[in-house]
């Protein structure tokens, strides 16, 4: 099988300086056209294209980015990223129905909020790794949800209704049906992220993250203080969850307790291995995916999940990393280089 | 050459009923190659797990520096000034050589992770002075060529040396090599005993668990032999040599002599 990731990687190192915006800036623009160039055959039973890439597919992306850095990055799993999307979009939708405050003065409340949540949960629960660390956090993505479930200040089991739209932007107006301003105002979080990962990757803290995945005994030995750069990747991690949250209510306009299962950390997590765990580019490939293809075959009604887990499974046994996976390759090797 | 960097005193060591370290004394002077050596069992890379606080001491005092370093963070340890490297190779085998260095200067960088994110020139520098450092160590341990490869795809040999590398890079003044010729051949042990005395040379003083009696003897100032986990020896090479205790040690007691 070709390899689509060295292939990619490849044309990038070879590429200048100037070459290398171009590229940026073509995939950019790639992005941001996308709503005029689906069509109509694009459209899910229950939602027509343009929506669909904004609910489930830019916050899907946004989420599996920002759990790519806690389980990819860092090899650290957490089974409860939901928690944080939820607690982006509660800040969110408590705010706006009783304060004043709009979306955007709303956007780095939700966000500290969810990175607060992070350093609450990730300093006892970063004294444990693996299973136990998965069954921590498994637990607290369902510890926020059931609260939410039982607090009637909150809206209890109803959830919250009537999350005013984000307010106007240079004259451009957010409203219920108008998707492409929503699906332009995400894919900047995106980028924003993707920038954020890149840039971290390629310094000590992507070197922390890395070692700690592959040896955290090593690490430690090493001098890297690894429960400070856990917490670290759990916070950032819980920073782009949190973004997506309030992102998500301002869109939906309605929240319940309902939008934040298990089912969600799950699938998130499914994004990412099936796209390739630690690789950006895979992650959001995988999103794109996950995030689509179970609205699309809602036409098969019953068996849709069934087709939906065919293709998981069939996936990981063809391409156990993923379609792109994480860096694997060499560079030139010093004895050709010699000869 | 005399005054003594790291002590250990009184140093007990227990597993639940098992007693891997005994009540060891010993000191190691200030660019000096100690050579721990004992036989299999006896306690030696327990020495080393103690020192790099992987495990805490039951009883007794380990000093660096003049400093009580019982108890401390591992991560603490190693930026105080010692370095170790594993029996077991334990590299970071999807990072290329030089990455695997450059995440062991990281331990004496000012910049973090939010310098490190908007660029601050405090991070654009020390990124800078670390890369050409790395490098620099590489070189030094003689594997520069390979700085572009990833660990774990590179020859045994190297990875061992790569080890060594990564332990230098956190800038240490102790450097404890756990048996760094495992699996080489004599000619490449020979050429380990050269790296070792230059990195002696270099400044660094060496603590060294080997299998292999030509090579401690031939590079170490001093030689500690321990046994079930307790001391039984501590003296020059040519005199451990001869040391009836460490002899009964590795091959047994005659059953004539009792």
């Amino acid at each position: 099988m070709i390899n689509i990731r060295d292939w990619g990687a490849g044309i990038w190192e070879r590429s200048s300086k100037t070459t290398r915006i171009f590229i940026a800036l073509g995939w950019i623009a790639l992005a941001a056209s996308l709503p005029f160039l689906g069509g109509t055959w694009l459209n899910t039973p229950i939602a027509d294209y343009g929506a669909v890439l904004v609910f489930p597919i830019a916050i899907y992306t946004i989420m599996a980015l920002g759990l790519n850095i806690v389980i990819g990055k860092s090899g650290l799993l957490d089974l409860g990223y939901v928690a944080f999307f939820a607690i982006g979009a509660y800040t969110a939708g408590i705010l706006s129905t009783k304060t004043h405050l709009n979306t955007w003065e709303i956007l780095p409340i939700g966000i500290a909020m969810a990175m607060f949540a992070g350093l609450i949960l990730g300093v006892p629960a970063l004294r444990l790794r693996g299973d136990y660390l998965a069954i921590i956090t498994l637990g607290f993505g369902e510890i926020v949800r059931i609260t939410a479930l039982n607090v009637n200040a909150i809206g209890g089991a109803n959830g919250i209704v009537g999350i005013p739209s984000p307010p106007s932007v240079f004259g451009i107006e957010y409203t219920f049906d108008n998707h492409r301003v929503y699906y332009w105002t995400f894919l900047l979080i995106i980028f924003l992220t993707i920038w954020m990962i890149r840039r971290l990757s390629v310094r000590r803290a992507g070197r922390a993250w890395e070692s700690i995945r592959q040896d955290e005994d090593a690490a430690e030995l090493l001098g890297v203080p690894t429960f400070r750069y856990k917490i670290w990747a759990f916070v950032l991690g819980a920073s782009v969850g949190g973004a997506a949250g309030v992102l998500y209510a301002s869109k939906a306009l309605f929240i319940s307790p309902d939008n934040f299962t298990l089912q969600v950390s799950i699938l998130i997590l499914a994004c990412i291995v099936f796209g390739g765990m630690g690789n950006i580019w895979g992650v959001i490939i995988g999103a794109v995916i996950l995030g689509y293809l179970p609205d699309r075959i809602r036409f098969i009604s019953d068996a849709r999940m069934l087709v939906f887990g065919i293709v998981l499974v069939l996936m990981m046994n063809l391409r156990p990393d993923g379609v792109l996976p994480r860096k694997k390759r060499e560079k030139a090797l010093p004895e050709k280089r010699q000869a | 050459m005399s005054e003594s960097i790291l002590k250990l005193q009184n140093v007990t060591m227990k597993f639940g009923g098992v007693t891997a370290l005994n009540d060891v004394t010993f000191d190691i002077k200030k660019q000096e190659i100690l050579g721990l050596i004992g036989p299999n069992g006896a306690g030696k890379t327990t020495v080393f797990n103690v020192i790099t606080g992987v495990y805490r001491v039951t009883s007794g005092d380990i000093t660096f520096n003049n400093e009580s370093i019982v108890g401390k963070k591992r991560y603490k340890i190693t930026r105080g000034g010692i370095a170790r490297t594993f029996q077991n190779i334990r590299l970071w085998g999807d990072m290329t050589a030089l990455e695997n260095v450059i995440t062991a200067t990281d331990t004496h960088k000012r910049s973090g992770l939010v310098s490190g994110l908007f660029g601050f020139p405090v991070s654009r520098k020390e990124e800078k002075r670390d890369k050409a450092r790395a490098q620099e160590l590489l070189d030094f341990i003689g594997i520069g060529e390979y700085a572009d490869r990833l660990a774990r795809n590179l020859p045994y040999g190297v990875q061992r040396r790569l080890e060594i590398a990564r332990a230098l890079g956190t800038e240490p003044t102790l450097l404890l090599l756990d048996e760094p010729a495992a699996g080489f051949n004599p000619s490449e042990k020979v050429e380990l005993a050269q790296t070792i005395k230059k990195i002696r040379d270099a400044g660094y003083t060496v603590l060294l668990i080997e299998h292999d009696m030509s090579l401690v003897m031939g590079v170490s100032d001093r030689v500690v032999v321990i046994d079930f986990g307790q001391k039984i020896a501590d003296d020059l090479p040519s005199k451990v040599q001869n040391d009836k205790r460490v002899i009964e040690a590795y091959l047994g007691v005659p059953e004539d002599a009792s």
